[in-house]
């Protein structure tokens, strides 16, 4: 990532961000008890700094500014030594955190707004179906990704799933859980009620389990094993009325008043060894696509709200209205003026805060918060104009 | 939420702050215990233990509750006089599988006194911080917090105990009595072995002393631990051990791996199957069949090896610290220690 980037690009990233930290300081939203968390700032070289604390939010602020991290990070968890060795912290409790990323919902369109760079010869090209530079062949190769509308609405979809889970089966109360658009390709989604708090890494492992949909066994439902039938079929003392057993019941069409149904489907498909398969690709498909490790490991560093993603320039924001959330529009949230930037790709279009761009010329001259996404995404290359010819300079370019 | 509780109740929770009330209400004087009229509770108490040391089962006889609780105190000062941290937590242990027979049989009985269905719950909320709520949709079931299951049922290996098997609706876990109970034995156990480590009376009565010193005879003298210091086994073993002493059921693997462990450096079968016997599922027939098993006696003939270490860590059952770098095989442990030792004081 780091070699796509020349000394312009960098320089002019950090203008830009630190100009949002500046003017736009006001978004960072503050982590209740500030002082327990641990911090990591992220540098434009790729260098973490960890274990950092804050004691307030403008301290943090004027930080972001003063430094201009790429990428700003702090714990779900509170320690009482957030600055010590993670054995050494004194962990007291960490939000219960989702991850819902693009990589993990397998979608179709992908690989069509998927952009490779060949790092040996500097040509660009649409991903599609080529492994190598169809120009050098070689696989030294960065890829980078600009989500499509079809990709931000799958992965709404996963997050209305989550809600639910959260809400109907967990007990969740909605105005509990805060959904964040990531900045790049996901979202994060927070939830608040302190009482899952002390949850540890195994007790949220098999949260994570049940939100996922691995794990589910046909006794589940009432069918067991027997030796001399195959199966038997006993339904549970509480029927099959709520959460997984329901999900199941519903798509299998099955229900306690008829046994004979379900022992029939058990037969129709090959007996109860095709049945247990069968269940657990149900429930696979019926589950939620969240990174379980994500949500297990409690000592983790999350980017902070309100803060840019160094991927793309964009901002991780609260979505008060998931349906109507458009992540193009409203975490763009970078200044309008405009830079000149030597695009690395033919014919690029795309939509960004509220504005169609096609971009057909090499050197165009785009508002900053294009320029950024670009240039984050390694799409493009930040230029500047010679002072005495007017003509622009051209950036070495990269191995 | 207060309630008081009729003194009846006492008698199977001998444990609750109640009934240490109760005994403060009583103007109750530890050197009483050496009055001729209390020396029923006393040999009561001490038989007990002695039953606890031999068979490791515990009593339910259930007595009035004066009877109760005096008995419990008088244990505890018993088991404090003796001074063996493998008893106490072997007796806490069955305190706590006796009180479990209780909480079942009160839960399975709970509507019909509005005053026993309190009780109950009053053992999970004081003791355990836990909310247990009879189901207003299901008889015989029982609702608790998601988080509160969660925070326990880790501690199982079987697959029903995972929350996807589960009966789960707006924020409840759904349990049966047995399941109830089950999911907190482990704490109520420990819970038990922390209040009587903290407790310090103020002097013991001769009379309890001399009880504590016959049972301090007949402890074995190399107890549940076999013969080697516990820090001779490696820290996979050391864990497996330390949750059957807490009275968990060890998943199969970790049977497996602890029986052919104690093979491999020469426990015999005998001692190895009453290893198991702290188990809540214990059975001697089947365990000694199984290791019997593993030991080639039987079947196969083929003696099990001791799974590898990566193989462990792989189930889940390694619990490395340093003094396991470069362990291939548990039984490895100590030995490269040990001698390089030697080398270092020759050297
Ligand atoms: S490294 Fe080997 S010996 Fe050490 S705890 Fe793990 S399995 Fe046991
Ligand atoms: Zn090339
Ligand atoms: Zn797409």
């Amino acid at each position: 990532m780091i070699l796509t980037k020349t000394g312009e690009d960098l320089h002019l990233l950090k203008i830009a961000f630190r100009e949002f930290y500046f003017n736009q300081g006001n978004m960072v939203e503050e982590p209740p008890k500030i002082r327990n968390r641990e911090f990591g700032l992220m540098g434009f070289d790729g260098v973490m700094k960890r274990h950092l604390t804050f004691s307030s939010l403008g301290g943090l602020i004027a930080s972001l500014i003063f430094e201009t991290p790429s990428d700003v990070f702090a714990s779900n968890a509170q320690y009482d030594f957030p600055t010590l060795p993670i054995s050494e912290k004194g962990w007291r409790g960490a939000e219960l955190i989702f991850d819902i990323d693009l990589k993990d919902l397998d979608m179709k369109c992908i690989r069509s707004h998927s952009y490779a760079r060949c790092l040996s010869c500097s040509s660009s090209y649409v991903s599609g179906s080529q492994e190598s530079c169809p120009k050098c062949g070689s696989n030294n190769i960065a890829e980078s990704m600009l989500p499509c509308d079809r990709c931000v609405n799958g992965l709404k979809n996963e997050v209305l799933k989550l809600h639910r889970f959260l809400t109907s089966d967990i007990g969740i109360s909605p105005e509990m859980i805060g959904t964040y658009f990531s900045g790049n390709n996901g979202f994060h989604v927070h939830v608040q009620d302190e009482s899952f708090n002390d949850l540890d890494s195994r007790a949220r492992a098999d949260l994570a389990a049940y939100i996922l949909g691995v794990g589910i066994s046909a006794d589940a439902i009432g069918v067991t094993k027997d030796i001399r039938n195959d199966f038997r079929i006993r339904f549970p003392i509480g029927g099959l009325d709520h959460g997984w057993r329901k999900r199941l019941s519903d798509r299998l069409g099955i229900s306690v008043s008829s046994q004979k149904r379900l022992s029939n489907l058990i037969k129709d498909l090959g007996g109860l060894e095709q049945f247990r398969k069968r269940v657990a690709e149900i429930t696979r498909d019926m589950g939620v696509r969240i990174d379980s490790q994500v949500t297990t490991d409690v000592h983790r560093v999350f980017r902070l709200p309100g803060t840019l993603n160094g991927k793309s320039g964009l901002t991780k924001i609260l979505c008060t209205d998931l349906n109507s959330f458009d992540p193009f529009d409203e975490s763009c949230q970078l200044s309008n003026r405009e830079v000149t930037v030597r695009v690395t790709i033919p014919k690029l279009k795309l939509r960004l805060k509220g504005e169609r761009f096609n971009l057909n010329e090499e050197y165009v001259r785009v508002p900053m918060f294009l320029a950024v996404y670009l240039i984050s995404k390694g799409l493009a290359h930040a230029v500047r104009l010679d002072p005495g010819t007017g003509r622009f300079i051209v950036p070495a370019s990269t191995p | 939420m207060d309630i008081r509780l009729g003194n009846a109740d006492l008698a199977r929770y001998p444990f609750l702050n109640e009934a240490a009330e109760y005994m403060s209400q009583t103007y109750f004087n530890l050197d009483d215990l050496n009055l001729p009229e209390l020396q029923h509770i006393v040999e009561r108490a001490s038989n007990r233990i002695r039953n606890e040391i031999i068979h490791g089962k515990p009593d339910y006889a259930l007595e009035r509750h004066e009877v109760e609780i005096l008995t419990f105190l008088v244990g505890i000062l018993i088991i404090k006089a003796i001074n063996s941290d493998n008893l106490t937590k072997k007796h806490s242990l069955c305190e706590a599988l006796r009180a479990e027979k209780f909480l079942v049989q009160d839960l399975k009985t709970q509507g019909e006194l509005a005053n026993k269905k309190l009780l109950v719950f009053k053992v999970f909320k004081e003791l355990l911080k836990m909310d247990v709520l009879p189901s207003l949709k299901y008889q015989l079931m029982f609702e608790v917090k998601v988080t509160d299951y969660l925070k326990r049922s880790h501690l199982f290996h079987e697959q029903e105990w995972k929350l996807i098997n589960r009966l789960v609706h707006d924020g409840r876990v759904f349990l049966d009595p047995d399941e109830t109970v089950r999911l907190i034995r482990s704490e109520l156990a420990n819970l038990l072995f922390e209040r009587i480590r903290q407790m310090n009376p103020s002097h013991i009565p001769t009379t309890i002393r001399e009880h504590a010193n016959i049972l301090r005879s007949i402890l074995p003298v190399a107890p549940r631990r076999l013969d080697n210091a516990p820090s001779a086994f490696p820290p996979c073993i050391n864990h497996a051990l330390d949750q059957m002493a807490a009275g968990e059921n060890l998943p199969h693997s970790a049977r497996v791996m602890l029986a052919t462990y104690m093979l491999a450096i020469g426990k015999n079968i005998e001692e190895i199957v009453s290893l198991f016997e702290n188990a809540p599922d214990y059975n001697e027939r089947i365990s000694r069949y199984q290791v019997e098993h593993l030991a080639g006696e039987r079947g196969s003939h083929v003696r099990y090896l001791v799974p590898s270490c990566a193989k462990l860590r792989n189930d889940g059952l390694c619990f490395a610290t340093s003094q396991c770098e470069g362990l291939i095989n548990p039984v490895q442990f100590g030995r490269a220690a040990k001698s390089y030792s030697k080398k270092a004081s020759v050297g």
